[in-house]
């Protein structure tokens, strides 16, 4: 049986900690009547809100993985990608914008836009996701939707429109007006299951008409049918409705709901724009990369026909009580039990044992899904951001970009036990997140994992504790430094060795060139065969394994293009192993010659404090070798956006709230790698020589 | 320097400096104007980018704007000049750039000169940020300024001994023009504006005329224009 994709809906939910996102998400699954109690997220039940599913965020009140859950609603399959709010973890938003096709963005009613919501909305804007607004705590002290919905104009930009209007605020919260059929809804029963719907209260019509006007006029500008149609006075809701879609659609218009989901209130609502305003899965367009030998790197349009050869993205790991569980999207094609999927980075040829739907913790086996859909595959193994095609077809899901670790520290788990516990979850953790990367120090011996923050790599150490059992003494955190040459400098280098016996030889010549973007690069110019072409991947591989460790401060090296020119071979002494040494020493003797620099992440801060302490705030940057990018003024409101090196930003949090009396917030972001100043960089230098000194 | 002695010389900013008499100068105001769209912003930017490269300090202030679109602005022309230009070091030279500028945004679109002025008080005294040149983006409106705000303007540019460079829109038709070929609502401030430089759109390309020079009667005809593509100011 295919599904009808024009009632499918695959939607992010995505705000801020603390503007009531795991509550909101929890009344969805109520009132689509998957759950039958509603557990409050920090909750006096000691159950939890069921899409938390992590121990660990239920403690901390926040989201941190991103896991599906399935909901039917009037007929629509509704897929939730629960997205993660904090900036920590880049990968996993990025990811789960990635295969949701549209979004509801929740904000505070007291709190309004706040500096991790222009985070947040900046990554969608990225990925081109359409939203719509829901106010969300209108029952607080101090709820005002009015200037929240100011907020998304100014601060971010939207064309945002009110769908909607409270009746009653604060501790009067009764429920809303719904500008479309002009009618007062009201939320009865128990858990507000019930909707009782009366003539508009006679105090709020002047404003419900002045806001309604203001709506149409916002519109009416997506639609020529129903500007007409004013013009006549012969609006229908339908007309609205397709016009709200549109403007929704194109991303010029955000429309804006609001209610409790706390008190119950303007949930339902909500989940009615979802299936009237976001779009279907055909409305969006995805791309894959074609890997086929005829036209490699070619990108086309999936086409989310079921009938097409199938392509799905891997984005999402959890480990299930039976083994590995895979979310998957497919964006073409179908898979049905028992089908032999490929996966197409590692080549290897899969079978669809188990295909289910999920529910938060819970799962429904299902025997066949279609483009368009959310599921999840059971006991394969992949890693995450992987595609998987029919056997017929070559091609990846376009790739996202990566960022490098920018922090490091050491891990010793405390005994043999934990040490057994702690490799099985950091094999699980490097396959879930590409960010977080785990290596071996060659001269400590100790473990050393990375990733994009102080709170990432926090984390993954209480999941070690608390899923895994691994106790872990851990270092203080690291910044990751690279290196990077300075100049091109051209080399000529030569590698001879007679011990008896067959000797070693090997020359070569070219250049070492800085490069703007990227890595590593490797062009070979070799001409008429002076090095003989089975040994090119030999030298390339010598320079590569030089780059790992730079001879300055012992970093990764970065941004260098080896051109190789010329070089010399003799018919017996050549070998593979002889041009890899040759290379690695022609690294190590040329490239300190090319002024090598020390590089630095760099860090976008963007700190939001109240004007009273902007002098306050502005000092804490300038503190930390900051580059102040501008200053935004706006109401009673300063945000100061800086490029901060990440070594300057430890325990900024701490410093921030006690010198502005806790009222301004900031969030971080990685930018990029920029050259170290000086001092720094020597100061690095003489680390790096004591401790090959020492090492010696 | 960063900028390159050679790229300095022979930028078209050289000229268009020389033929204004050696630049706008410490304490007063110039106006660019020109029809909606042809690359008064653009143009700004790119003085703009010749001071910062210069290691001058530039404030750039956005009225009703917002910082992230015009640092995404500055970037572009930012590449634009560095691939015509052929910059050696970009991430130094781009570092230049970043760190002589500061961007302001007042989103609230409620501006007036005192807010300028605190706002540079603070920056000279928190951020010890003293620009060489000051540009207004979204303000003044000259159909609704008065003489009281302009005069002020050209006291803070005085007091703060910092060149201001503001734009006035050109309508299409029915704007009333003086002999000049100046809209009136900028001629009527013409004891505030030092230099006034007006941007033609032609066929494939943009002219850029100077109508007011300081006190100099005569004009130089320029055989400067903005490349279409880049907006970047080069030869004609």
């Amino acid at each position: 049986m295919s599904t009808d994709l024009s009632k499918v809906r695959n939607i992010g939910i995505s705000a801020h900690i603390d503007s009531g996102k795991t509550t909101l998400t929890e009344r969805v699954l109520f009132y689509t009547d998957r759950i039958h109690a509603i557990h409050e997220v920090r909750g006096k039940d000691g159950v939890g809100a069921t899409m938390d599913s992590m121990e660990l965020e239920r403690e901390r009140g926040i989201t941190i993985a991103s896991a599906a859950t399935h909901v039917e609603w009037d007929g629509y399959h509704v897929n939730i990608i629960d997205t993660p709010g904090h900036v920590d973890f880049t990968i996993e938003v990025e990811r789960s914008l990635r295969v949701l096709d549209g979004a509801v963005l929740i904000l505070c009613a007291v709190a309004g836009v706040q500096s991790q919501s222009i985070t947040v909305d900046r990554q969608m804007k990225r990925y081109n996701v359409p939203r719509i607004a829901f106010v969300n705590k209108c029952d607080r002290s101090g709820a005002n939707p009015f200037r929240v919905t100011e907020g998304l104009i100014e601060k971010l930009g939207h064309n945002a429109v009110m769908m909607q209007l409270p009746i009653g605020l604060e501790a009067d919260y009764e429920g809303l007006v719904d500008l479309v059929t002009m009618k007062a809804l009201y939320f009865d029963g128990e858990n507000g299951e019930t909707i009782r719907e009366e003539d508009i209260p006679a105090s709020l019509l002047p404003t419900a008409e002045t806001r309604r006007e203001m709506m149409l006029d916002a519109v009416s500008m997506f639609s020529d049918e129903l500007m007409e149609a004013m013009i006549e006075d012969s609006v229908t809701e339908e007309m609205i409705h397709s016009a709200v879609r549109a403007g929704t659609l194109s991303r010029d218009l955000t429309p804006v709901f609001m209610g409790s989901a706390y008190k119950n209130r303007g949930v339902q609502p909500l989940l009615n724009a979802v299936l009237a305003y976001l779009p279907e899965p055909r409305e969006v367009q995805n791309e894959a990369i074609s890997l086929a030998k005829d036209n490699e790197g070619e990108t086309f349009v999936v086409s989310n026909d079921p009938e097409d050869p199938t392509i799905a993205l891997a984005f999402k790991l959890e480990d299930g009580q039976y083994g590995q569980l895979t979310y998957i999207r497919i964006y073409q094609g179908g898979m049905s039990k028992g089908d032999t999927i490929k996966n197409n980075r590692t080549g290897q040829r899969v079978k669809v044992g188990r295909l289910v739907r999920m529910h938060s913790d819970k799962m429904q086996d299902i025997d066949r899904a279609e483009a368009g859909d959310i599921v999840a595959l059971f006991g394969i193994d992949c890693a995450s951001g992987d595609t998987f095609t029919s056997l017929d077809l070559d091609a990846s899901m376009a790739s996202m970009h990566v960022p490098d670790p920018v922090i490091s520290l050491s891990v010793k788990p405390i005994d043999k036990k934990a040490q057994d516990n702690m490799s099985k979850a950091l094999g699980r953790f490097t396959r879930e997140d590409p960010t977080f990367r785990v290596s071996v120090d060659d001269e400590t011996g100790d473990t050393v994992i990375q990733g994009m923050g102080e709170l990432h790599l926090d984390v993954y150490i209480e999941r070690m504790k608390r899923e895994y059992k691994a106790e872990v003494e851990v270092s203080p955190p690291q910044v990751s430094y690279r290196e990077a040459l300075g100049k091109a400098v051209t080399f000529d280098y030569t590698h001879r060795k007679q011990t008896g016996g067959s000797g070693q030889y090997a020359k070569m010549q070219g250049i070492l060139e800085p490069l703007a973007e990227g890595e590593f690069e490797f062009v070979n110019e070799v001409r008429g065969g002076n090095i003989p072409s089975e040994f090119i991947s030999a030298v390339e591989k010598g320079f590569k394994a030089a780059l790992v460790k730079g001879p300055v401060i012992g970093a990764h090296v970065v941004g260098i293009k080896v051109v190789l020119q010329d070089g010399n071979s003799h018919a017996v002494d050549s070998s593979d192993n002889a041009f890899m040494t040759c290379a690695r020493d022609a690294f190590r003797s040329f490239y300190p010659k090319g002024g090598p620099k020390v590089l630095e992440p760099l860090m976008l801060v963007s700190v939001e404090t109240p004007r009273e302490f902007q002098g306050e705030a502005m000092g804490t940057l300038m503190q930390r070798r900051a580059i102040v990018l501008g200053t935004t003024e706006d109401a009673g409101f300063v945000r100061i956006d800086a490029e901060v090196p990440l070594s300057e930003m430890f325990g900024y949090a701490t410093v921030l709230r006690s010198v502005t009396q806790g009222k301004a917030g900031f969030t971080m972001e990685f930018k990029r790698y920029a050259p170290a100043p000086v001092a720094v960089a020597d100061e690095l230098k003489k680390e790096y020589q004591e401790k090959v000194k020492q090492g010696h | 320097m960063v900028y390159g002695k050679e790229l300095n010389k022979r930028s078209p900013l050289r000229v268009f400096e020389r033929s204004i008499h050696g630049g706008l100068g410490k304490g007063n105001i110039g106006v660019v104007t020109s029809r909606k769209g042809v690359g008064k912003t653009a143009l700004l930017i790119g003085v703009s980018l010749d001071d910062l490269l210069q290691g001058r300090k530039v404030l750039h202030v956005t009225v009703g704007g917002s910082v992230d679109n015009l640092s995404r602005f500055y970037e572009e022309i930012f590449r634009d000049l560095a691939a015509s230009s052929k910059i050696e070091d970009l991430t130094e030279t781009r570092l230049t750039m970043v760190s002589n500028r500061h961007l302001l945004a007042y989103r609230d679109g409620d501006f007036s000169v005192e807010r300028i002025r605190k706002s540079m008080n603070f920056l000279a005294e928190h951020a010890e940020f003293e620009p060489y040149a000051l540009i207004l983006d979204g303000w003044p409106d000259f159909e609704t300024v008065s003489e009281e705000d302009l005069a002020g303007l050209k006291k803070l540019a005085e007091d703060m001994q910092v060149e201001i460079w503001i734009t006035a829109l050109r309508h299409r038709e029915g704007q009333e023009r003086d002999e000049r070929d100046v809209p009136v609502e900028v001629a009527r401030h013409d004891e505030h504006l030092s230099v006034i430089v007006r941007l033609e759109p032609k066929a494939d390309h943009v002219k850029l005329r100077i109508v007011k020079d300081h006190e100099n009667e005569d004009m130089a005809d320029l055989h400067l224009e903005l490349d279409p593509k880049t907006l970047l100011l080069k030869w004609g």
